[in-house]
């Protein structure tokens, strides 16, 4: 043993003996500081709070020291930061997080020997090594694992995790919520099933609803068909893999349509849950607001992966709904990231913004109204007109004519297109003038060409050629390049797909038997980017939410099928 | 004997401490690997937290010792630990912490818009002389291939500290996590003599 090693094992035990000495002089474990008396609901919320967010109890930050002397604040190091949500630990950056949750802990844990286990100076995961195994701990020994890093076998642990001097009251808040952690399934999972839904709203069409059960129900067919070789597999004596062990589970989907005003969609979803559990919700669409079943899923801590929507909640906090992007509000995000990069704009009178007082304009108002402000740009001039003001013309030659911008956002439907040569004939021979190719639609390519010069569009789809990894079909080979003929395209059928067959599998079959919606999260969150079909990457991180974060500014060349010329990159800051 | 709760955790902590910390740092492990190297970094431009395109030879250039990491605004495990060697190194510095420019580069530009990066900084009490940087994939590419530092994937990234000698402007490259003893003691022997003589 090393001098460093015997002076950690000496001192250790000394540290504690006056952590001790100091708590019961200072009475810290009598019983009026004991956490006791506390409802269990208060007592979650309180050990939630620090597992996750790195708050004591009394509001302070949790203090806590890594590599024996860096002292860091909790609240920017939470235990779940690494350990995630569910407590089921992570494998990050070469480091593997063992599980927190006291069903995992209260058991001896080893876990599978690897090749980084070769004791080496010089090698990439000598930082990053933890315990080969361990017996089971106790809430004595979770407590001294906690406090100064050693586990009931006195290993000691791994530099990255963190030494929490908390005090004993402090220490039982959190133990208790590590106990309760990841303790029971989430409902709409067993060992042999899994059970699913999927929304669909009564203002999509038979065609939008067909283009989306058709790879919904696929998914679940194949899924299904796979269990039955599984267990023809097994039938003749075959032994399966621990993967192949959890990968196999019969699956269901149910199909949860929403008719009527919005405002009735959180009980119908209620009733339709409460009747049926399901683990997550795969996919979805509407053409309206998704805020009711958002709100609904982070309600019910229920995942919703993905849906078909161009309203998602634009959201830092919401943590049950995964969407492809922002939507509108990302088109115009990208706006503003554009002009905000301009070397030389019009001053702040010559820019105007006319919004269509549609939910669209509103949204695509919204996305670059929060962009430029958070970009420190003063507010723009922003004017709203019904669809009837914008459709006959005559307002909004009035208003530019008043206002001569040289710069115009003008978020309105493809009904303005024709009247764009007069309109732009109004104003300085500079102007420039950016719609929302979402907005648009099919119609976007049908801008005049005599002002195409002067017309810039937001497009958040993939521009670049995508070369699927097999022949035929939707992974083809032949590179499939986007062209004017998509504008309008909801891709309905192939982003389900891709959300299916690249992410939401991968997550599920990495569960195992660890049937724990937070867990699903945990893992999703920690894959790798992807090239996909419809956009140019999606990439995931803890946390977030919108796969896709990019977003072109394009022009579009001359003829009936033009090309489209991108004037940005993919993704602007 | 009794004693308020913050007293309490003062003592605790030296406890802590102690029983956490070797009996003779020159005997410590070292658990990093370090080595000095000399890098050509193309001078890209690149997006600080507050919104300002920033060359990054200026930045590298500066006549001040340079500390270099990759890191990203959601990150768990590694990214803390050196974003609080950093946070650390500024304490320690003290009333000197304008004496070393700190330099995180985002592994996430997609993801990492300035306001994430400011967030971030905030987060972790930075003072000023801590940069956070993003921009294009393309130019962070080229930035971490000269350092010698190419992360494909940001799912499968290491800890890397890049400290330059502004007297030669070589880079000494420690790969793993220092204590904060340790990285000081790193930092000091590209320090100004002012700032050479911190005790570790």
């Amino acid at each position: 043993m090393s001098y460093y090693r015997l002076a950690r094992f000496t001192l250790l035990p000394l540290g504690a003996l006056l952590l001790v000495v100091l708590l019961w002089a200072g009475n810290g474990w009598s019983a009026a500081v004991l956490p006791s008396g506390l409802p269990q609901a208060e007592l979650i919320r309180l050990g939630e709070r620090m597992y996750r967010d790195g708050m004591l109890p009394s509001g302070a930050p949790m203090p806590a020291f890594i590599r024996g002397d860096v002292e860091v604040d909790s609240s920017a190091f939470s235990c779940s930061s690494c350990h995630l949500r569910a407590g089921l630990g992570s494998f990050e950056g070469g480091v593997v997080t063992p599980p927190t949750n006291g069903v995992k802990l209260y058991q001896p844990y080893r876990r599978p020997p690897s090749l980084d286990d070769i004791p080496d100076q010089t090698g990439r995961y000598i930082y990053a090594k933890t315990v080969l195994e361990r017996p089971a701990y106790n809430r004595e020994t979770l407590a001294s694992a906690m406090r100064f890093g050693v586990d009931p076998a006195g290993q000691i642990f791994n530099d990255v995790m963190p030494r929490y001097p908390l005090s004993e009251r402090d220490m039982s808040v959190l133990i208790d919520y590590l106990e309760a952690l990841s303790s029971e399934p989430s409902p709409g999972a067993t060992s042999k099933e899994f059970r699913f839904a999927t929304i669909i709203t009564d203002d999509v069409s038979p065609e939008d609803r067909q283009a989306l059960l058709l790879p919904l129900q696929k998914f679940i067919d194949q899924k299904n068909q796979q269990l039955r070789m599984y267990q023809d597999f097994i039938k003749f004596g075959y032994s399966p893999t621990t993967e192949m062990k959890y990968a196999f589970r019969h699956a269901s989907l149910d199909l949860w349509e929403l008719k009527g005003a919005p405002e009735s969609w959180p009980a119908q979803l209620a009733a339709y849950y409460h009747k049926k559990p399901v683990f997550a919700v795969l996919g979805g669409i509407s053409n309206g607001d998704w805020r009711p079943i958002h709100d609904f899923c982070e309600e019910q801590r229920l995942p919703c992966l993905f849906p078909i929507t161009d309203f998602p909640v634009v959201s830092e906090t919401g943590w049950y709904s995964y969407y492809f992007n922002k939507g509108y509000f990302q088109e115009g995000e990208a706006v503003a990231r554009y002009l905000n990069r301009e070397e030389s704009l019009p001053v702040e009178g010559e820019m105007l913004q006319i919004v269509e007082d549609s939910p669209q304009g509103k949204a695509l108002a919204a996305g670059f109204q929060q962009s430029w402000g958070e970009l420190e740009r003063p507010a723009l001039t922003t004017l709203t007109l019904s669809p009837r003001e914008l459709a006959d013309g005559k307002a909004l030659s009035d208003v530019l004519t008043k206002y001569q911008p040289r710069l115009l956002l003008l978020w309105a439907d493809a009904a303005v297109l024709p009247k764009l040569p007069a309109l732009l004939g109004q104003l300085p021979g500079s102007a420039k003038v950016f719609l929302s190719s979402g907005y648009l639609g099919g119609k976007s390519a049908t801008v005049p060409e005599g002002v195409r010069g002067k017309v810039y569009l937001s497009y958040p789809y993939r521009l670049t050629p995508f070369v699927g990894p097999k022949d035929g079909g939707f992974d083809a080979k032949v590179p499939i390049l986007t062209t004017a003929k998509d504008f309008g395209d909801r891709r309905i059928t192939s982003r389900s797909t891709t959300m299916l067959r690249q992410v939401a599998l991968r997550g599920l079959n990495l569960l195992y038997d660890n049937l724990y919606r937070e867990h699903l999260f945990d893992l999703m969150g920690m894959q790798m980017d992807l090239t996909v079909r419809d956009y140019e990457r999606f990439s995931f991180g803890p946390g977030q939410r919108y796969v896709s974060k990019g977003c072109y500014i394009i022009q579009l060349g001359p003829g009936a099928d033009p090309a489209l010329l991108p004037r940005s990159e993919w993704v602007m800051h | 004997m009794k004693l308020p709760f913050q007293g309490k955790l003062a003592l605790l902590l030296i406890a802590l401490t102690l029983a956490a910390l070797p009996a003779d740092p020159a005997r410590a492990e070292v658990r990093y690997k370090r080595s000095v190297e000399k890098y050509n970094i193309p001078d890209v431009l690149l997006i600080n937290q507050d919104g300002k395109k920033v060359r990054i030879a200026s930045l590298l250039n500066s006549g001040e010792p340079v500390i270099v990491d990759f890191i990203y605004g959601s990150c768990t495990t590694i990214c803390p630990v050196l974003s609080a060697g950093f946070v650390n190194l500024q304490r320690r510095l003290g009333a000197q912490s304008q004496k070393v420019r700190l330099i995180s580069i985002t592994i996430d530009p997609e993801h990492d818009s300035p306001k994430i990066l400011k967030d971030y900084l905030k987060r972790y009490r930075a003072q000023p002389g801590w940069d956070f940087l993003t921009g294009s994939r393309a130019d962070i590419d080229a930035v971490m291939k000269a350092f010698n530092a190419y992360i494909p994937d940001k799912m499968s990234h290491y800890p890397i500290n890049l400290i330059r000698d502004p007297r030669d402007g070589s880079w000494v490259r420690i790969f793993g996590l220092m204590s904060s003893r340790e990285f000081l003691a790193e930092y000091q022997q590209v320090a100004p003599p002012s700032v050479s003589g911190l005790k570790p």
